[in-house]
């Protein structure tokens, strides 16, 4: 985790004199994790692309303006949590999210494909402001001060979210947990 | 729950070690906090199941031609290169200003410093238009997409007014008719008296 740190630290330094190789080592690096965590928010690949296409080409338009070349996860997440809330604030009007039917399999075992299906309704369930800190947190590994800072919230809230979110997908993937493993 | 443990900080690994000390030992004397935890690790483990995708595609600034080094930057970026080639053009200087200038004369410099420093504006004007190019399309992109969407939406606006017209109509045909129905009706019995 250290020597990678320091490798990302280094392409930055790279990057911002303007070798764009390392650049776009550095998008080869973050892209995966970057769309997953759009795909989430968004809900279709079609935007989730777009909105990572932008995220690497604003992140490199402002990459000098980074202090600490350390917080650059964070600092990447905190430029693709603004782009997928501006779309999703641009796309509200137009239909509320849909929070697909979950299939009642309550004591049955559950197979992959259904165990994921299971999963990703009870996440399109959760609010957008909860779902987040659970993609964030559970499949990002990111600390609460950091989150903190990409969505520009008090840790306090931060934990707020989260523990409800918890509480929240715990009870709606109950039976999934009961009748699944 | 009533234990002063915080549990989900406990499980999400956000204690420090004291606390974590404390949280731990709790757990193993509570049954009610063990129970939770074990409930917080199935939903986690719910959760991871559900797999990352990789992009269908490359994020197009990897892939971008307008990105890749020219020759003349590759050359110039490189250290070796660049060494070589001021130890040559030194050489040069030496031998022209040995064969030209007679001794005495002001030595002409050949400032490399300055050319790499013109070549390096002129690769980043270069990287500036083509960021510029790729952000005003991915704006138009945008602006596309919005325009799209309102025009799908003032459509079906639109259907949905002709179709509430077309109920409209068909009412006040079947309320004139009734009335028809009811004038007939009403001569009828009116001709019989």
């Amino acid at each position: 985790m250290i020597f990678r740190e320091v490798e990302d630290r280094d392409l930055i330094a790279k990057a911002r004199r303007g070798h764009v190789d390392a650049y776009n080592v550095l998008v080869s690096r973050w892209e995966k994790r970057v769309f997953n965590y759009l795909l989430r928010l968004a809900g279709n690949r079609e935007d989730a692309l777009d909105l990572s296409q932008d995220v690497f080409l604003k992140a490199y338009q402002n990459l000098k303006k980074l202090d600490d070349p350390a917080k650059f996860p964070s600092w990447l997440f905190r430029i693709a949590h603004n782009e997928a809330f501006s779309l999703l604030r641009k796309n509200r009007p137009e239909g509320e999210l849909a929070s697909e039917p979950v299939s009642g399999q309550s004591s049955a075992r559950m197979f992959p494909a259904e165990l994921s299906l299971a999963v990703e309704g009870a996440l399109n369930r959760l609010s957008e402001d909860h779902r987040e800190v659970v993609l964030l947190k559970i499949y990002q590994g990111f600390k609460f001060e950091e989150m903190a800072e990409i969505l520009a919230c008090p840790v306090s809230t931060i934990k707020s979210r989260l523990y409800t979110a918890l509480d929240l997908l715990k009870q709606s993937l109950a039976p999934v947990n009961t009748g699944g493993a | 729950m009533s234990c002063s443990v915080d549990l989900k900080a406990y499980f999400l690994g956000e204690l420090v070690s004291a606390e974590r000390a404390v949280a731990e030992k709790h757990v193993n004397a509570c049954q009610n906090c063990r129970e939770e935890l074990e409930r917080l690790n199935a939903t986690r483990a719910a959760l991871l199941s559900l797999e990352e995708e990789n992009p269908p595609q490359r994020i197009a600034f990897v892939s971008d031609k307008v990105f890749e080094p020219r020759w003349y930057q590759r050359f110039f970026s490189s250290g070796p290169v660049m060494g070589f080639a001021s130890a040559a053009v030194l050489a040069v200087a030496i031998l022209v200003h040995a064969f030209v200038h007679p001794a005495g004369a002001p030595a002409q410099q050949v400032d490399t410093a300055q050319v790499e420093q013109r070549i390096e504006q002129e690769v980043n004007a270069r990287l500036d238009a083509a960021v510029t190019k790729a952000v005003s399309l991915s704006e138009e992109r945008q602006d596309r997409k919005t325009a799209q969407i309102l025009e799908a939406a003032e459509k079906r606006y639109e259907d949905q007014r002709r179709l509430d017209l077309a109920d409209a109509q068909q009412a006040v045909t079947y309320y004139r008719q009734q009335f028809n129905r009811l004038m007939v009706a009403n001569n009828d019995w009116g001709n019989r008296r």
